[in-house]
């Protein structure tokens, strides 16, 4: 039995390799028109709208939650009135998905005929997904008022009837909600921890736990009125969203770094290999920060245009508070972007070290030069907003001096960020270096460890001016001795979290053998050394948190930025020389070990700094709606430049394959196989924006003239 | 209202026009669009576009001032460090290599070494940061390295095509390393033999004489050729070397028999006689069991020892890269 088993089975994977196998590829036309840029511009034109609509919902659940938690309700209003904002997105979204999918299948048939053969399982698991993004989208959104605390007043009998039964109902199966949250988060915990769990990549691991088991536990957990429903289809609407994510991320990321086939496209492995290919996750990390960031900066747009149209004050004290949320949750997304990009690059590298030299140093090296640019406006002018904000904090006078400091920081390591490596010399210029080929000073801040030492300074830099921010208005503190047993624990829990995010890289770089980091027996110390420092930097938690608890609050903070800040800016910024000179593939566990420090610091100081200030005086209620004109332009700004970089980025990714619909695997032989200059890319990039920006700009009237009708009979409007 | 959107609007059109400036000024400055030509000509025209096309050579090279990338050598004169063009020096650095190897590099040889083992010598000052040309994703076929060759001598040196189409024992060993690459789908033979040391097959096959005899001598796989190869690493149990296939022992009492973690003894058959069949159940583990014991000896015929899950661990590249290293293995 079980040998005609195999056999069947044998010949269904004889037949279904065969159906993969690559054939002559096939291009198409679309009235003349160049098929590559049609492409890649309804492709652009949906990844921002998706961005949009799956980075949203992410923030628009969180502040939700903040509100049922606090019963502070203008959380729930601001919420929804970011929700309000995704209804005409979505639909727009699934309309260019759509004509996307027609353009590939008509334009590119081999290809995409290839593709959809071997992600069968997965693009029909993908047209669930939407199903259940779409319900939980339209549920959330139309169903604020229905599963509200006040939903059943003033709706009627009928109505009051339904909510009863409903809350009937929701008594009932509390119970049975909260067992089987319980169940599903600790079930999500032993995934993450790699417990009983098949066969997977580490990174993937945790993506699924973390963004999926655990908050589907969680959300169940909870459940205990009409609102916490609510949320919960929140959280499944992030599910379904991060998963429609994932499974497209899959096929980017095959197609840089197929799995699973053979050099001649035919299936050796499984769907599973297929779909977790090597880039697969990282893309995911990388998009999921990247939306986060992207859907909070677009809200900034739109509360920032609103603030400046508003005729009255209470309009713009509104979205003044909106626009600062908005932005607040875009830097909580930018600050980790950077180290998701050099995570996503570093596999880019072990994928192939052709398209990792192509991506840093060939082909796309000026336009990373362009994406610094960007990225660099993008915390200046976050950190600009931040500053101008102060000026509506009564108090905070008192840290205006800071701020000089602060720019000078963001403004000299931006500088170091976006110098090339090497700059296009004649011969002359050559001779008048003496003839080198590097200048002799500025070859330094081209090179990666002097871009890895800024970018952490930049990010440093911005969470200090935030630390600024938070405390402003704050006068005298209630200090921490006083505040009972929680602060202990938090931040005690917080140090340990801290000391096992560095300590256990101590450790690897402490007992690690040569080999294991590609390099010779007498290279050892180059790691040993940096495995000390971070073993330097655990005792400077432990003292932190001593100082902390001894109410030294504000030294124990300076301490422990101050101690970062030198270790992995002044130190490991210097000794990254030394290592690129005398143990260059050491390089990499640098800029691991600077992150994880910033991490560590980003997670203690602000543990302290929820305790430090809780209770304090204040010395004056925030003056919402007291901010310049010039500041929402600043957040108008934002949000046209994270566009811009989101589509250079992808300009990036995609065109490292070269001449490559997959790479290694399926050759692109159309007329359109060349990599486009930096000037096309800002052209169809430009365009995209545009038209984007344009599209945004009507949704959200269209949006609220439905939220003006909405107003005249119900509670919720602007 | 209105006054709000037309500024937003305003601003939208300044920052994307000074998009625009900064992404034409970058291409005025570092250059336009990198096309690759089509079928390429063994001459220095062919090389030229090669070099500055399909093959992204000046990804890390530059020649004179022409090209702005200083990772790898400059290929013409270039301040004090290059005092001669790529076609002089190639006769420098072939007298140096002779030196030090004993072996009668011409220029041409040291040409065509610096393309197929990058790493063989190095310019003093610089890494082995050199792709792998002949394997995706640049997959320069040999005409097209040839081609290569040719314009790197027209670069102050003699043009010599037939030294290119006819090469001496030195350079031979290079195309065949290219060809095999080729015939693997393009893959890396240097890194093909990393995975075979490194990635566990050298515990169970020999290769000149080193590594385990547990499996089959793998140091004339290459003159099976490539399509041989590949199926045995994605399908061993497709065909057996003689020697090598799979028994699994059955006790008198009808069961499989199994060691003490309970896992069954299936293995290579290395020694039968009147009292005792000896079964090897990994390299140097080796199962003797009385004949007195045993029911029969099963031959299984869809199944090898070796792993199944080669696949699953394998990457593309990686699996190119291997075929490639088997495909050099042709000792006589």
């Amino acid at each position: 039995m079980s040998k005609k088993i195999t056999l069947a089975l044998s010949i269904v994977l004889v037949f279904a390799s065969s159906a993969y196998a690559l054939e002559e590829n096939v291009y198409r036309q679309f009235m003349g028109l160049d098929s590559r840029k049609l492409v890649w511009f309804l492709a652009q034109m949906h990844l921002y709208f998706g961005a949009f609509v799956l980075g949203v919902p992410l923030f628009a659940v969180i502040i939700e939650i903040v509100g049922w938690r606090s019963k502070d309700k203008r959380f729930d209003k601001l919420a929804y009135e970011f929700t309000s904002l995704l209804s005409v997105a979505y639909a727009t979204t699934a309309a260019f998905g759509g004509l996307m999918a027609f353009a590939l299948f008509t334009l590119y048939p081999t290809f995409m005929g290839y593709m959809a053969g071997l992600f069968k399982d997965v693009l029909f698991l993908y047209a669930l997904l939407f199903f259940g993004e779409t319900f939980c989208l339209y549920l959330y959104y139309y169903g604020w008022d229905w599963l509200s605390e006040e939903g059943a007043k003033g709706i009627g009998q009928r109505a009051e009837s339904k909510n009863s039964m409903l809350h009937a109902l929701c008594s009932n199966w509390q119970i049975v909600t909260k067992a089987l949250g319980g169940i599903i988060f600790l079930i999500g915990v032993l995934f993450l921890l790699g417990i009983g769990t098949p066969h997977m990549r580490t990174d993937t691991r945790v993506f699924m736990a973390v963004l999926y088991i655990l908050p589907l536990g969680a959300g169940l957990y909870i459940i205990k009125d009409r609102k916490s429903v609510h949320i919960f289809i929140g959280i499944l609407l992030n599910i379904f969203g991060t998963g429609i994510m994932q499974m497209a991320n899959s096929m980017a990321g095959f197609m840089m770094s197929p799995a699973g086939v053979n050099e001649k496209g035919d299936l050796t492995g499984t769907t599973w290999q297929v779909f977790e290919n090597i880039l697969a996750t990282p893309i995911a990390i990388h998009r999921m920060l990247g939306n986060l960031a992207f859907g909070g900066l677009i809200a900034g747009a739109y509360a920032a245009v609103k603030f400046i149209g508003s005729k009255t004050e209470e309009d713009k004290a509104h979205y003044d508070w909106m626009g600062y949320i908005a932005n607040f949750v875009a830097i909580a997304g930018l600050i980790p972007l950077p180290f998701a990009g050099y995570y996503l690059g570093r596999e880019v590298y072990s994928t192939s070290a052709v398209m990792g030299n192509n991506m840093m140093g060939g082909d796309f090296s000026w336009t990373f030069i362009i994406q610094a640019m960007l990225v660099g406006s993008l915390f200046l002018i976050s950190n600009y907003y931040l500053w101008s904000g102060m000026t509506r904090i009564p108090g905070s006078e008192r840290y205006y001096k800071y701020i000089k400091f602060i720019l000078f920081a963001i403004v000299i390591s931006f500088a170091i960020w976006l110098t090339p490596h090497n700059l296009p010399l004649s011969g002359k210029e050559v001779s008048d270096m003496g003839g080198s080929q590097y200048h002799p000073t500025l070859k330094f801040f081209g090179l990666m460890p002097a871009k890895n030492a800024v970018v952490n300074l930049i990010i440093l830099s911005t969470f200090f001016s935030f630390l600024l921010y938070r405390r402003g208005n704050k006068g005298e503190r209630v200090p921490i001795s006083k505040q009972g047993t929680l602060p202990k624990v938090i931040i005690s829990i917080a140090g340990l979290i801290a000391i096992a995010i560095i300590g256990q890289y101590a450790w690897f770089l402490l007992t690690a053998e040569p080999k294991i980091l590609d390099l010779p027996p007498d290279r050892a110390v180059y790691f040993r050394t940096i495995g000390w420092l971070l073993a330097a930097q655990c005792i400077s938690v432990i003292a932190t948190v001593i100082l902390t608890l001894k109410d030294r609050g504000i030294l124990a903070q300076g301490l422990y930025i101050a101690t970062t800040a030198i270790s992995v800016v002044g130190f490991l910024g210097v000794y990254g020389f030394i290592v690129m000179e005398k143990a260059s593939p050491l390089l990499r566990n640098v800029a691991v070990s600077q992150f994880l420090q910033l991490i560590s610091c980003i997670i203690l100081v602000t543990a302290i700094d929820i305790f430090l200030f809780k209770g304090a005086k204040v010395i004056g209620e925030l003056k919402w709606g007291k901010m310049t004109t010039r500041s929402q332009y600043a957040l108008l700004l934002l949000s046209i430049i994270i566009t811009m970089n989101m589509g250079l980025m992808g300009f990036i990714r995609s065109g490292l394959r070269s001449d490559w619909h997959i790479f290694g695997v399926m050759r692109d032989t159309s007329q359109w196989a060349y990599t486009p200059s930096n000037f096309t890319m800002t052209q169809m990039v430009g365009l995209a924006v545009f038209v984007f920006l344009i599209g945004v700009a009507f949704m959200f009237w269209l949006g609220g003239i439905a939220k003006g009708k909405d107003a005249e009979g119900k509670g919720h409007g602007a | 209202m209105g006054s709000a959107v037309g500024k937003a609007f305003i601003l939208l059109i300044v920052l994307v026009t000074l998009f625009l400036w900064v992404g034409s000024a970058i291409t005025k400055m570092t250059g336009g669009e990198k096309k690759g030509g089509g079928v390429v000509e063994i001459t220095p025209e062919g090389g030229e576009s090669i070099f500055w096309g399909k093959g992204r050579c000046y990804t890390c090279h530059s020649i004179g001032d022409r090209g702005s990338a200083v990772r790898c050598p400059n290929l013409s004169l270039w301040g004090d460090k290059f005092p001669l063009p790529i076609g002089q020096r190639a006769a420098e650095r072939a007298k140096e290599r002779e030196k030090a190897t004993g072996l009668p590099y011409t220029a041409n040889d040291y040409l065509i070494e610096s393309l197929a083992n990058p790493s063989a010598y190095l310019v003093e000052g610089f890494k082995n940061e050199m792709a792998v040309v002949y394997a995706p994703p640049i997959s320069l076929t040999l005409n097209e390295i040839k081609a290569v060759i040719v314009y790197l001598q027209s670069q102050g040196g003699e043009v010599n095509v037939d030294a290119v189409n006819n090469p001496g024992e030195i350079s031979k060993k290079f195309f065949d390393r290219i060809a095999a690459a080729s015939a693997a789908g393009g893959g890396d033979p240097a890194h093909g033999e990393e995975i075979f040391v490194g990635g566990g097959c050298a515990d169970c096959h020999t290769l000149d004489g080193t590594g385990s005899p547990f499996g089959p001598d793998l140091s004339k796989i290459g003159l099976k050729g490539a399509k041989h190869i590949q199926e045995s690493i994605l399908q061993p149990a497709a065909s057996f070397t003689p020697g090598y296939e799979t028994y699994t022992v059955i006790k008198k009492d009808g069961k499989e028999m199994f060691n003490e973690s309970g896992k069954k003894y299936s293995g290579l058959k290395i020694k039968e006689d009147n009292e005792n069949i000896e079964i090897a159940i990994g390299a140097g583990q080796i199962l003797k069991a009385p004949k007195s014991d045993i029911k029969e000896l099963v031959l299984e015929k869809n199944k090898s020892l070796m792993p199944d899950e080669l696949v699953e661990v394998l990457t593309v590249k990686d699996f190119q890269d291997v075929v490639a290293f088997m495909l050099l293995q042709k000792k006589p």
